[in-house]
């Protein structure tokens, strides 16, 4: 599959304005920015863009991406499977989720698969303990997890049958 | 007394969740009608009389806060829904916001009719993106109506917007102040206080906050009246309450309850958590990661704000987090700092460093390490965290451990004697 790195200048543009482009929707922006990016993460150019469009120091936008975890300033990969590990979720056996999912990626936590798909690690409560263990992949959460459900949401990124 | 009163998810899943139509013909938007007829001190007092104590989880009374911003000079006034669920095992504003946001928007609208706002700001929390956008279309329709923009209901200069403002993944932007520097487009870490957000709040301005189902109340507690709002709760706090179950609980949900309903109901009753997964009760964390444990001796206290506080529980962010028996209480203690050390912003030595040097002390205690004084040790570090920290992440960490080096020392103990636990570990995750 044919990942696509990086967005134009236009492309970056273009979102920083549909998005507010403004300091109070500087975290929307970023976040349209990351999930538009291809490998989920933020790229210096970029961020030096949104720094000038939204009137920051670039320092203070590295402060800023740094800050909030949500915000990555390192490529992933396409599909980046997050695995909440807060206590509800812990204790509903997300481990197993994390277990299944190396089995079946055949590469370790925090690493990424060699077609540069797949990517997986935890991260704190997405405020959906009702469901867990659950992966969170872009904005969309999966729920009520076993071998079987997690095998199918694998086959269907790789067949791109879910729109992320 | 009713013990599941259904009045701020009345219409969830009844109505469409963005169409003013649809919810004004269910008696919405009857909360500002009944405001503008009324004098502002006279809606403030009615509030203070429903004793509608913040929902988010320190459960100030908002009438109280209210009447100080009230009383504070100073103009712009913003008003500030605070969005950014994220005590884990909590998820109980996703519900309002998902399935009934235009009674989010009507409490928010109250509160610029009260202070004349020109502004209102919602921070919602990142991991929730994808209600923002159901968020965004329920502020569209009610624009679209009238009931925001200008001249809102006919009256004259009663001009009154509502902006969306996503989070990052922080937790500690659940902190007010720390919320607000992330609106004005700053790492969201906590300000020093005082001065106190009601005096320099928003861009420096005066600014309420208050949590989703605080606003969600009050258009409740003004078309129905604050003695009926008292009445679904106890003396000590008015209304129902969203309650998250979570964990072990053989119904996980969000459930709406009459504040006063038996502990041992919301957890054991049919229609609420419905008993134990897998075993038996164990321990129950109550309010959020901040807050206190609780254990089965205490199920018969009454789920309100007075009778938690008498047995050492709080309420808290509403969240009840169900564990059985096959978990180890110091390895779920141990998360609990895992948590606390990913959250913590870095701003105050002893949160950042205290919460690292506890969970390494907790991981002896799990993984055998532990020795004689060690429990001590974790007494007096959490206790310095919590006395000097700035704000309210680093002050709360020891509440959980608190509460079980009270009730549960010996457990904490018996891993020094035996070099760990059988439970802890592998097994049970």
């Amino acid at each position: 599959m044919d990942i696509k790195n990086h967005l134009t200048t236009e492309e970056i543009h273009a979102i920083i304005q549909e998005n507010g482009g403004d300091t109070e929707h500087l975290l929307q922006i970023l976040h349209e920015l990351q999930n538009a990016s291809g490998l989920n993460y933020i790229d210096q150019e970029t961020a030096s863009i949104v720094a000038k469009e939204v009137g920051l120091p670039e320092t203070r936008l590295h402060d800023i991406i740094t800050f909030y975890a949500m915000l990555k300033t390192k490529p992933k990969a396409k599909f980046v499977l997050k695995v909440c590990n807060s206590t509800p979720c812990h204790f509903s056996h997300s481990k197993k989720v994390i277990d299944m999912l190396e089995a079946e990626l055949g590469v370790k936590i925090g690493e990424t698969t060699k077609d540069g798909l797949f990517a997986y690690h935890y991260i704190p409560c997405v405020g959906a303990c009702d469901i867990g263990p659950v992966i969170k992949i872009k904005d969309t959460v999966y729920g009520n997890l076993n071998q079987q459900v997690i095998h199918q949401l694998l086959e269907d990124l790789r067949a791109g049958k879910r729109d992320q | 007394m009713s013990r599941n009163s259904s009045v701020l998810l009345k219409y969830a899943d009844k109505i469409a969740p963005t169409s003013v139509s649809e919810y004004v013909s269910v008696g919405g938007f009857s909360g500002i009608k009944q405001a503008i007829s009324m004098d502002k001190e006279a809606i403030i007092e009615e509030i203070l009389r429903a004793n509608l104590r913040g929902r988010g989880g320190a459960a100030y009374p908002a009438g109280r806060k209210w009447k100080s911003l009230y009383h504070i000079d100073g103009a712009p006034k913003y008003i500030v829904c605070n969005a950014d669920e994220g005590e884990p095992g909590t998820f109980k504003d996703r519900e309002l916001l998902k399935k009934v946001p235009l009674s989010v928007i009507e409490g928010m609208l109250i509160a610029g009719y009260v202070f004349d706002s020109p502004m209102g700001y919602i921070y919602i929390r990142g991991e929730y993106r994808h209600i923002q956008k159901v968020f965004e279309q329920a502020l569209k329709e009610a624009r679209e109506a009238g009931y925001l923009g200008k001249n809102i209901l006919g009256i004259e200069g009663f001009d009154y917007d509502i902006t969306i403002v996503s989070g990052g993944g922080a937790y500690v932007c659940g902190e007010n102040s720390a919320l607000l520097n992330s609106i004005e487009g700053k790492a969201g870490r906590p300000r020093i206080k005082p001065p106190h957000l009601a005096e320099v709040g928003l861009y420096q301005k005066p600014t309420l906050v208050n949590n989703v189902e605080s606003f969600a109340c009050i258009p409740v507690i003004l078309s129905e009246g604050s003695e009926s709002f008292l009445n679904y709760g106890t003396p000590e706090g008015g209304g129902t309450k969203l309650v998250s179950i979570s964990g072990h609980s053989k119904n996980r949900g969000v459930f709406e309850v009459n504040l006063g309903i038996p502990l041992r109901e919301l957890i054991m009753g049919k229609d609420y958590g419905n008993g134990i997964v897998d075993g038996t009760l164990n321990f129950f964390h109550i309010g959020g990661q901040s807050g206190p444990i609780g254990f089965p001796e205490q199920l018969d206290t009454l789920y309100s704000y007075e009778a938690l506080k008498e047995v050492g529980l709080s309420i808290g962010s509403g969240a009840l987090v169900v564990l059985n028996d096959k978990v180890c209480l110091v390895e779920y203690i141990q998360k609990v700092f895992e948590f606390f050390v990913h959250e913590s912003c870095g701003k105050c030595t002893p949160c950042r460093i205290g919460t690292t040097r506890i969970l390494e002390l907790l991981t002896d205690f799990i993984e055998g390490r532990a020795k004689e004084g060690d429990v001590e040790k974790l007494e007096y570090l959490s206790q310095q965290v919590s006395a000097l920290s700035a704000c309210g992440l680093g002050q709360s960490v020891n509440v959980a451990l608190n509460s079980c080096l009270k009730h549960r020392r010996k457990e904490f103990e018996a891993h020094i004697t035996n070099h760990g636990c059988p439970l802890c570990g592998d097994q049970n995750e």
